[in-house]
């Protein structure tokens, strides 16, 4: 008992514990700079490239929105897990978070995106559901009927002789439309993300559209 | 408002007991919860007293994005702790589900389904800081007057 | 056999020493704790069942929240089991900045586990001094990675950032601070006649029950097997990694164990700050299909991905064996079992450092 109380006397008459204990003040209450927060807008415009949307991680943290004459990103809290993967995947640097955007344009990292449109010949019925539901698919032909036929060669993909067929994968957005409008799961989108890094080409943060 | 009002509302808002539930989290933001403990946020030092016990608590900060087995159980948690209370969902997962929130899981957010809750705190997990600004922002309106609303 | 048993005392889901919910059934005769068993069910998420059919970009966010105090070593034996699938080579610096956010995250988890351990035998004044040291592994971590808890720092073919020349200095300074103050607060543990008298001799887990219960990490190290995936990870094996032992079995061993790998973690570091070769810190690559079972050391010990993948990097089937259910199985048929007093069944508990998110998951 004497020796554990000694002990315990020795440990607290250090001179910098009794000078903590009587100057103690904590560290106020900010947050540092390098912290990855929310993502916030730089104020460069948007150019409706929608790699935010693919890239998040979370399902309903982020959209992009028309407002006024141009889109705008849009975070939603309580959804958005703040993991910065939005402003690096982000081609024209709209948005920033903590030192993400910085440190991509000195290390000259980015993230690469291609999208694969794979079908199940298996489960694919031909219904042409997922050729009229395709954004891209509607702005290359507006004429394009409930069976998914068309006459034009542009659209990613149409119906032919009662099978679908790809016509131009490196078109696709990755919106996932044609999934969620498939009745039988056939159509799946994959997303396929690629880090790289040029260190060589060091382009300023001012550079760009 | 008579002057015994005035004394309680002072007195609640400078001791306030918290009790902590993890209802299904990844434990990133109870270990957030508990770093406010930490000599360098020092929560004790705004009258704020983190125990576990639900029987004395005034505040309940409720971690996670509700799994089914807490169905019956949180409600009955939220029983136990004595008049005025106030619930807080501390991270995305009591808000939105989090990443949890997907078409196969078996989650079941959000929790104001379940019990009423007084303010939120977003982020996955937030910081120590966001987390003492939210229980310092409604420790002075929450408990404010409540035997007049009362009645 | 008929069993006497005196008092069912339940301990839990909400229990002002465990920080999740689990509930333990202790069967008790006078004081004398004669078996326990463990309820789980409270944290069953099926984060295994989202994982399925999905890239690599959200699946890794989903694996850093099956746990989110090891966050990283998640990430990292999911990537690195990726990359082993796909053949991606990952450049030396990637190599070594995985490393070392992998031991500051198992840093703060020691240290968590420990706070833990103290604050659950009442020893407020060290659990105090810990969670202090703790801010500053933190504090490093986030000027890393740019995030506290959840790290999201590796992807396949590299990490997502560099290391700043200043914040190498910083962290050396840290390092050197954090080192200090461990030294005075692992002499304070290993020679205090108060925590000896709660910690020595109690909940004991010999070699052989170990080996029979299947414990792994620190609880395992802690009874003198020697046991560490990190000795077989290529990065680990440069620097020389040797694995921390104790024999003594009880729950000051298992502390100390976790006090030695702080300083063993501190060592790797700088080890680390003094290779780091200039160069890329992202190859790229793309993601391919194949199998593979692939294991790291967490924190709690073995952490083994069972991954399959489909030609476009898709997840098409995972299961994840994390490690604190082995110890929670030690602990609760080997360690608690003859303890000699209902309050040592929570410090004994909380020695294992049972993670309740991972095990369910």
């Amino acid at each position: 008992m004497a020796v554990s109380l000694f002990w315990y006397m020795v440990e607290f008459a250090r001179f910098e514990w009794i000078k903590k204990f009587l100057f103690a003040k904590t560290a106020p209450l900010i947050t540092p700079a390098h912290f990855r927060g929310f993502p916030e807008p730089t104020g460069k415009a948007c150019q409706h490239a929608l790699f935010c949307m693919m890239v998040c991680p979370a399902p309903g943290a982020i959209e992009v929105l028309h407002e006024g004459d141009g889109w705008k990103p849009k975070i939603h809290k309580g959804h958005c897990i703040r993991c910065g993967l939005c402003v690096e995947a982000c081609p024209n640097g709209v948005l920033r978070s903590g030192r993400v955007l910085e440190t991509m344009w000195d290390q000259g990292t980015s993230l690469l995106f291609s999208f694969r449109i794979a079908i199940d010949p298996d489960l694919c019925m031909g219904c042409g559901n997922c050729c009229t539901a395709c954004p891209v698919n509607k702005l290359a032909d507006a004429q394009m009927g409930a069976g998914g036929h068309s006459a034009t060669d542009e659209v990613i993909m149409r119906v032919q002789g009662g099978d679908i067929l790809v016509l131009h994968e490196e078109k696709c957005t990755g919106c996932k439309t044609c999934e969620q409008s498939c009745p039988n799961d056939a159509i799946r989108i994959a997303r396929i993300l690629e880090g790289i890094q040029q260190p060589i080409q060091k382009p300023s943060p001012e550079a760009g559209p | 408002m008579s002057i015994l009002q005035n004394v309680k509302d002072l007195v609640r808002s400078r001791s306030i007991h918290v009790s902590y539930v993890d209802v299904g989290s990844c434990n990133g933001c109870d270990i957030e919860v508990l770093a406010c403990l930490a000599p360098r946020y020092d929560i004790e030092q705004y009258g704020i007293y983190v125990h576990n016990n639900p029987r004395e608590a005034d505040v309940l900060l409720v971690v996670g994005a509700f799994t089914p087995g807490w169905e019956e159980k949180l409600k009955g948690l939220w029983n136990k702790i004595p008049e005025p209370k106030a619930a807080i969902a501390i991270g995305n997962c009591p808000i939105s589900g989090c990443v949890f929130d997907r078409r196969g899981s078996y989650v079941d957010p959000p929790v104001a389904k379940h019990i009423p809750i007084a303010a939120e705190v977003p982020g996955c997990p937030p910081r120590p800081t966001e987390i003492l600004q939210a229980i310092l922002s409604i420790r002075d309106s929450v408990f404010a007057e409540w035997e007049v609303k009362r009645k | 056999m008929k069993r006497t048993v005196d008092v069912n005392i339940p301990l839990g889901p909400v229990h002002p020493c465990f920080k999740e919910p689990v509930r333990l059934k202790c069967e008790t005769r006078g004081e004398r704790v004669i078996g326990v068993e463990v309820e789980l069910g409270y944290m069953k998420k099926g984060i295994e069942r989202i994982m399925k059919g999905r890239p690599w970009q959200e699946v890794m966010f989903l694996a850093e929240r099956v746990c989110g105090i090891c966050s990283v070593i998640h990430n990292m034996v999911f990537i690195e089991a990726i990359e082993r699938i796909s053949g991606i080579d990952v450049p030396k610096r990637a190599a070594f900045l995985r490393v070392i956010a992998n031991e500051l995250d198992r840093m703060q988890s020691h240290l968590l586990a420990n706070f833990s351990y103290c604050y659950t035998i009442e020893h407020e004044t060290l659990a105090m001094y810990l969670l202090d040291v703790r801010e500053l592994v933190m504090d490093e971590l986030e000027r890393l990675t740019g995030a506290r808890v959840t790290c999201a720092y590796i992807i396949p073919g590299g990490v997502r950032c560099d290391i700043r020349a200043e914040d190498q200095a910083t962290l050396r300074i840290s390092l050197d601070r954090i080192e200090s103050d461990l030294h005075r607060y692992a002499k304070m543990f290993e020679t205090g006649p108060m925590i000896a008298l709660r910690s020595k001799g109690i909940g004991i887990l010999t070699q052989e029950s170990a080996r029979r219960s299947h414990a792994v990490g620190p609880t395992a190290r802690g009874s003198g097997i020697n046991v560490d995936m990190r000795t077989l990870h290529p990065t680990y094996q440069q620097l020389g990694f040797v694995p921390v032992v104790r024999k003594d079995c009880d729950n000051h061993a298992r502390i100390m164990v976790r006090f030695d790998e702080l300083f063993a973690s501190i060592r790797i570091i700088r080890q680390c700050l003094d290779t780091l070769q200039k160069g890329i810190i992202r190859g790229g690559g793309i993601c391919k299909a194949g199998e593979i079972r692939y294991s790291g050391e967490a924190p709690r010990g073995e952490l083994t991905y069972t991954i399959k993948t489909d030609e476009f990097g898709r997840i098409t089937d995972i299961q994840i064996q994390t490690p604190s259910i082995m110890n929670i199985e030690a602990c609760c048929h080997e360690m608690i079992v003859g303890v000699d007093s209902i309050a040592d069944v929570t410090s004994t508990f909380v020695s294992a450092d049972p993670c309740i998110a991972c095990t369910e998951r």
